[in-house]
C-alpha cells in the first residue's frame, strides 16, 4: 500500500473533497536524573486522511498505510451530519533531503551547576530531559496540493527541587532552545522558580504596580489566546479596547515553517492592533464558515487528530518598547511575578482572570525581598487595558506552541 | 500481534544477563473510536489505529529505550536490533521478516449500537450539548527474559463535555464526565449519572474562601487520595515527604486505602501491567498506618513489582505509576455523615487535581458544591478549589466513613513526566477538617 493508492481509494470515495497527511519522526532523547541515565531512539511514522464522504465529514488516522486503508470503513459508515467542505488549496512544494539526527548535547552538570549558582545551593537540578528530532511532513489533497517540510527541534523539560530547613518546593519547566542552549537565563528561572516560594513571605502590598516576566507574560497569552478562535468573540472584546493602547498581539510562524497543517502558506497575522481585536486565526473550515480566506493557522498537534485552528507562534508587540530597567525603575510600589505557582486561570465569557505567582517586592525601582505567593484575581478586560509600559526583552516559550512575551509593566493591580 | 515469543526471549537474553536486569519488548495495538457530539447531531466521526513496538534494557542507573512504528516481525526486530545497537552488544543477525499482515479493523463492532443509543439517552436528559464520546481498545504484549510472555486487552468507554440544564434561575452549563471499561450494564450506568447531572438545582452562589470542613462523597475521595497517596507513593517520587515514614501513623485507624490494578470494573484496572508483571493490590494506608509504595520492575525491592509498571503507550518507558484507588468503607450513612459535618461544604465531583511532591502541596478543582448548614444539605454552590498540605489533611480525617463504596466515573486520566493513563477509584464518604477552599475566579 503507498501513498498513492490512498490517494486514488480517497478520490473513490470522495472525489474532489479528501486530503492524505503524512509524518515522519526520528527522535533522540537523554534523561538524566540522580538514579537513572536513559537514552531513548524513536521511529515514528504516522498517516491520516480527511475525506467528505455522504457530504459529511470523515477522518482516519494510523501507523501506517495498511491500517489507515482499513480505517477508511469505520470511519466512513457513521451517520455523521453534513457539513459543507473546505476551499482546498493547491501548490507544490519539494520535500526536503532526509538527515540523521545527532544525540542531544549534554548540558546537564554545567546546567546543575547554574542552578546551584543562581540558588546559592538552595535549589538542585533534579532531572533533565533533553530531546533533539528531526519530523517530516507531506500533505497531499484533491486539488492537486503536494507539499512537504522539515522540523527541527532541541526541547525538553527540567526538575528543579528547592529546599530551605523543612520547607521544600518542586518545579518542572518545559524548555525549547532555538540555537545553542542558553544555560544562564534557564538556570535563573529555574532558581527562582524553585526557592521563592520558600520564603513563606506573603505579598506586603495588597494593590500596586505588576512587573511580569516574560515567563508570566507568555502564560497570560496562552490563556487568552481562545479569544483569537472564537466565532463571537465575549462582549468585553467587541465593546472597544481589548488591551492597552501599547499592545499588539501577532501570530508569525514563518520562522518556523512554510506551511500550516493543512498546506496553507505561512502569514503574519495581526490580531490585536494597538489594544483593539482585527484580526482571528483561520484553518480552511473557520475560514470557510466564516468567508473569509484561510491564513495559515491550521494546526495539527499530532497527526491523530484534525488540524484545527489555532495558534502557532504567537507574541506581544508594541510601538513603544520600554528598555527592561527603564520598566524596574518606574515601579513606586508593586511586585514582580518572577514565575507561577499555578496554571493562569480566566473565564473569557466572565472576563475573570486569577493568577497566582512568586516573586519578589520592588519599592522605589529597587527589588525588596522576596514574595513566596501571591495572587491576582480580577476582570481580564481591566489587567489587559492596564499594561502600561512593555519592555523589549520578548522571550519565547513552549505553551506547546512558542509563546512570546516581553517583561510587561501593569499599573493598579491587587493582590492577595 | 502474533508474536514468536521464543525467537525474542533468545534475542533478549545477552541483554540481561545479570541479576538485576532488565530486558523486554513492548507491543501496543490502539484502536479507538472518537465520535463528536453536538445538541444531538454527530458532527464528526474519527477512527484512529496504531501500532508501535519499544525495546527496553536496564541495567544498573542505566537504560536505553528503542521505540518503532509497527507490530510486526520486521518492527520487533528492528527495535531489538537497535537496542542492541545502543546497548554495544553484538548485532542481531538480519534475516528476511516475516510479511506484516494487519488484521482487518472490526475493533467497533458496539460502534453502530453506541451511535444510535447514544443520542436516545443525551436527547433524554441533556439535549443541548457538546460531548466527545470515545470507544478505545488497546492490546498490549510483554516478552521479557526469563519470564513468561503477558498479554492484555482493554477497552475503555468516555464521554466528556458540557450540556446546558435547567436550573430554577434558568439554563446553566454543566460539565459532565464518565469514564468506564466498556461492558453490558455500562449504557444503563451512563444514563442514571447523566440523569443526575442534568437534575434541577437551585441558582449556585459563590462558594466561601477560607477554612472548612468538608464531606467528599459519590466516590470522588478516591480522587483526594489518589493525589496524597497514590503519587507520593509511587516508587520514583524521591522528594516525597512520605519516603521517610515507613508504617508511621498518618491518620485515623477506621482508614484503608488500597491501590488495585485488578479492580476491572475500575478504568484503571489491568490484568497484567506494562512490564508483564500481575499487579497485586497494594496497602498505601493500613489502618491508619502507611503501607507500601506502587513499584514497577525498575524501583521493586525484595518482593518484586507490585505491578505499577505503566505506560501511555508504545512509545513511552514504564514508570511506577498507580491505577485504581480504593477505600475501604466505615459503617455511617449520609445522613449521619452529615450530622458529624455540621457546616462545611458537601463535595461530589472533581474536575482536575495536582500535588507537588517536594511541599505535598495539593489542589483539587471541584465545578460545584453545596453549603451544609446544621447537619443539612443548602446552598448550591459554584465552583473553587481545595487546597492543603498532604500530611495535614491525612491527619484531618475524621474517624467515621461511610458504608457505602462508589466508584467515581468522572475521574479518568492521570498525567505525569508527559505520560497520560487511565485510572480509577472507588470511596465511600469521607470527612476532612479544616482545609482550605477557594472559590473560582
Amino acid at each position: 500500500m503507498t501513498a498513492e493508492d490512498l490517494a486514488r481509494e480517497l478520490g473513490r470515495r470522495a472525489p474532489g473533497q479528501w486530503e492524505l497527511y503524512r509524518k515522519t519522526a526520528e527522535s533522540r532523547e537523554t534523561e538524566s536524573s540522580r538514579g537513572l541515565q536513559r537514552a531513548a531512539w524513536r521511529r515514528e511514522e504516522g498517516w491520516a486522511a480527511r475525506w467528505w464522504e455522504a457530504g459529511a465529514p470523515r477522518f482516519a488516522a494510523a501507523s501506517s498505510p495498511e491500517a489507515l486503508a482499513l480505517a477508511l470503513d469505520p470511519a466512513g459508515r457513521l451517520p455523521v451530519l453534513q457539513a459543507p467542505a473546505p476551499d482546498w488549496p493547491s501548490r507544490t512544494a519539494p520535500g526536503p533531503a532526509e538527515a540523521a539526527v545527532a544525540p542531544p548535547p549534554d548540558v546537564f552538570a554545567d546546567l546543575a551547576r547554574a542552578v546551584a549558582a543562581a540558588s546559592r545551593g538552595e535549589a538542585i537540578l533534579g532531572g533533565l530531559s533533553l530531546r533533539s528530532g528531526r519530523a517530516e511532513e507531506r500533505i497531499v489533497n484533491a486539488a492537486g496540493l503536494d507539499v512537504a517540510q522539515e522540523h527541527r527541534a532541541l526541547d525538553g523539560v527540567a526538575l528543579c527541587v528547592g529546599r530551605r530547613g523543612s520547607r521544600a518546593r518542586e518545579v518542572r519547566l518545559p524548555f525549547r532552545w532555538d540555537g545553542v542552549p542558553d544555560l544562564d537565563p534557564f538556570a535563573r528561572r529555574l532558581a527562582d522558580a524553585a526557592t521563592l516560594p520558600l520564603s513563606d513571605r506573603p505579598a506586603p502590598f495588597s494593590s500596586g504596580q505588576w512587573l511580569l516576566d516574560p515567563a508570566v507574560g507568555a502564560a497570560l497569552l496562552t490563556a487568552i489566546a481562545p479569544l483569537f478562535l472564537a466565532d463571537r468573540p465575549p462582549r468585553w472584546v467587541l465593546r472597544g479596547q481589548a488591551a492597552s493602547r501599547l499592545v499588539s498581539i501577532v501570530d508569525d510562524a514563518s520562522r518556523d515553517a512554510s506551511f500550516d497543517g493543512e498546506g496553507v502558506p505561512t502569514r503574519r497575522t495581526l490580531l490585536v492592533d494597538e489594544g483593539q481585536l482585527v484580526g482571528r486565526l483561520y484553518d480552511l473550515d473557520a475560514a470557510k464558515r466564516a468567508g473569509a480566506p484561510p491564513n495559515g493557522h491550521g494546526v495539527r498537534p499530532s497527526f491523530r487528530v484534525p488540524p484545527r485552528s489555532g495558534p502557532r507562534r504567537l507574541f506581544f508587540e508594541t510601538s513603544s518598547p520600554s528598555a527592561p530597567a527603564a520598566l524596574l525603575s518606574s515601579v513606586t510600589k508593586g511586585l514582580f511575578a518572577s514565575a507561577l505557582t499555578a496554571p493562569v486561570r480566566v473565564d473569557l465569557a466572565a472576563d475573570r482572570y486569577e493568577i497566582e505567582f512568586t516573586g519578589v517586592s520592588v519599592v522605589a525601582g529597587r527589588a525588596g525581598g522576596p514574595v513566596a505567593g501571591a495572587r491576582s484575581t480580577g476582570r481580564l478586560s481591566e489587567l489587559l487595558r492596564r499594561i502600561a509600559s512593555v519592555s523589549t526583552d520578548t522571550q519565547f516559550f513552549p505553551s506547546p506552541y512558542p509563546a512570546g512575551s516581553p517583561t510587561l509593566l501593569v499599573e493598579r493591580a491587587s493582590f492577595e | 500481534m502474533n508474536w514468536d515469543e521464543a525467537a525474542i526471549q533468545r534475542w533478549l537474553e545477552p541483554l540481561a544477563g545479570r541479576g538485576g536486569e532488565i530486558a523486554e519488548v513492548f507491543g501496543e495495538t490502539l484502536t479507538e473510536l472518537v465520535l463528536e457530539w453536538r445538541d444531538g447531531s454527530l458532527r464528526e466521526a474519527r477512527v484512529r489505529r496504531e501500532e508501535g513496538t519499544s525495546a527496553r534494557r536496564r541495567a544498573g542507573g542505566a537504560e536505553q529505550f528503542v521505540f518503532v512504528t509497527g507490530t510486526g516481525d520486521a518492527a520487533v526486530r528492528e527495535a531489538v536490533r537497535a537496542l542492541r545497537a545502543e546497548s554495544s552488544s553484538e548485532p542481531l543477525p538480519i534475516r528476511a521478516p516475516r510479511p506484516a499482515e494487519p488484521s482487518d479493523i472490526d475493533a467497533f463492532p458496539d460502534a453502530e449500537r453506541w451511535s444510535r443509543r447514544l443520542p436516545a439517552i443525551l436527547s433524554r436528559h441533556a439535549p443541548r450539548h457538546a460531548f466527545t464520546f470515545r470507544l478505545r481498545e488497546t492490546e498490549r504484549r510483554v516478552v521479557a527474559d526469563g519470564r513468561r510472555a503477558s498479554a492484555c486487552v482493554r477497552r475503555l468507554v468516555s464521554l466528556e463535555g458540557r450540556f446546558t440544564a435547567a436550573s430554577r434561575a434558568g439554563d446553566e452549563e454543566r460539565p459532565f464526565a464518565f469514564h468506564a471499561p466498556a461492558s453490558e450494564g455500562v449504557a444503563d450506568e451512563l444514563k442514571t449519572l447523566l440523569a443526575a447531572a442534568a437534575s434541577p438545582r437551585d441558582r449556585a452562589v459563590p462558594a466561601p474562601a477560607g477554612q472548612t470542613d468538608v464531606i467528599l462523597a459519590g466516590g470522588c475521595a478516591a480522587v483526594f487520595f489518589h493525589e496524597v497517596l497514590g503519587h507520593p507513593l509511587e516508587a520514583d517520587a524521591e522528594a516525597s515527604p512520605l519516603r521517610g515514614l515507613p508504617d508511621a501513623r498518618v491518620a485515623v485507624s477506621d482508614l484503608d486505602v488500597s491501590d488495585d490494578a485488578r479492580r476491572l470494573d475500575l478504568f484503571g484496572g489491568y490484568e497484567s501491567d506494562d512490564e508483564g508483571t500481575s499487579p497485586r493490590a497494594v496497602r498505601l494506608v493500613a489502618s491508619g498506618l502507611l503501607g507500601s509504595r506502587l513499584t514497577d520492575r525498575g524501583h521493586a525491592a525484595a518482593p518484586g513489582s507490585t505491578g505499577h509498571g505503566r505506560r501511555a503507550g508504545a512509545s513511552d518507558p514504564p514508570l511506577p505509576r498507580g491505577s485504581n484507588v480504593v477505600v475501604a468503607p466505615g459503617s455511617a450513612d449520609p445522613d449521619e455523615m452529615l450530622r458529624r459535618l455540621g457546616n462545611g461544604l458537601w463535595i461530589e465531583e472533581f474536575d482536575g487535581g495536582s500535588v507537588e511532591i517536594a511541599s505535598g502541596s495539593f489542589r483539587l478543582r471541584f465545578p460545584r458544591a453545596r453549603r451544609v448548614r446544621r447537619g443539612r444539605l443548602s446552598d448550591e454552590l459554584s465552583g473553587g478549589v481545595l487546597a492543603g498540605e498532604l500530611l495535614s489533611a491525612l491527619g484531618a480525617i475524621e474517624p467515621v466513613l461511610g458504608r457505602e463504596v462508589r466508584a467515581c466515573r468522572s475521574f479518568g486520566w492521570c498525567a505525569r513526566a508527559g505520560q497520560v493513563v487511565p485510572v480509577g477509584g472507588a470511596a465511600p464518604e469521607v470527612l476532612l477538617r479544616r482545609l482550605v477552599v477557594r472559590p473560582a475566579p
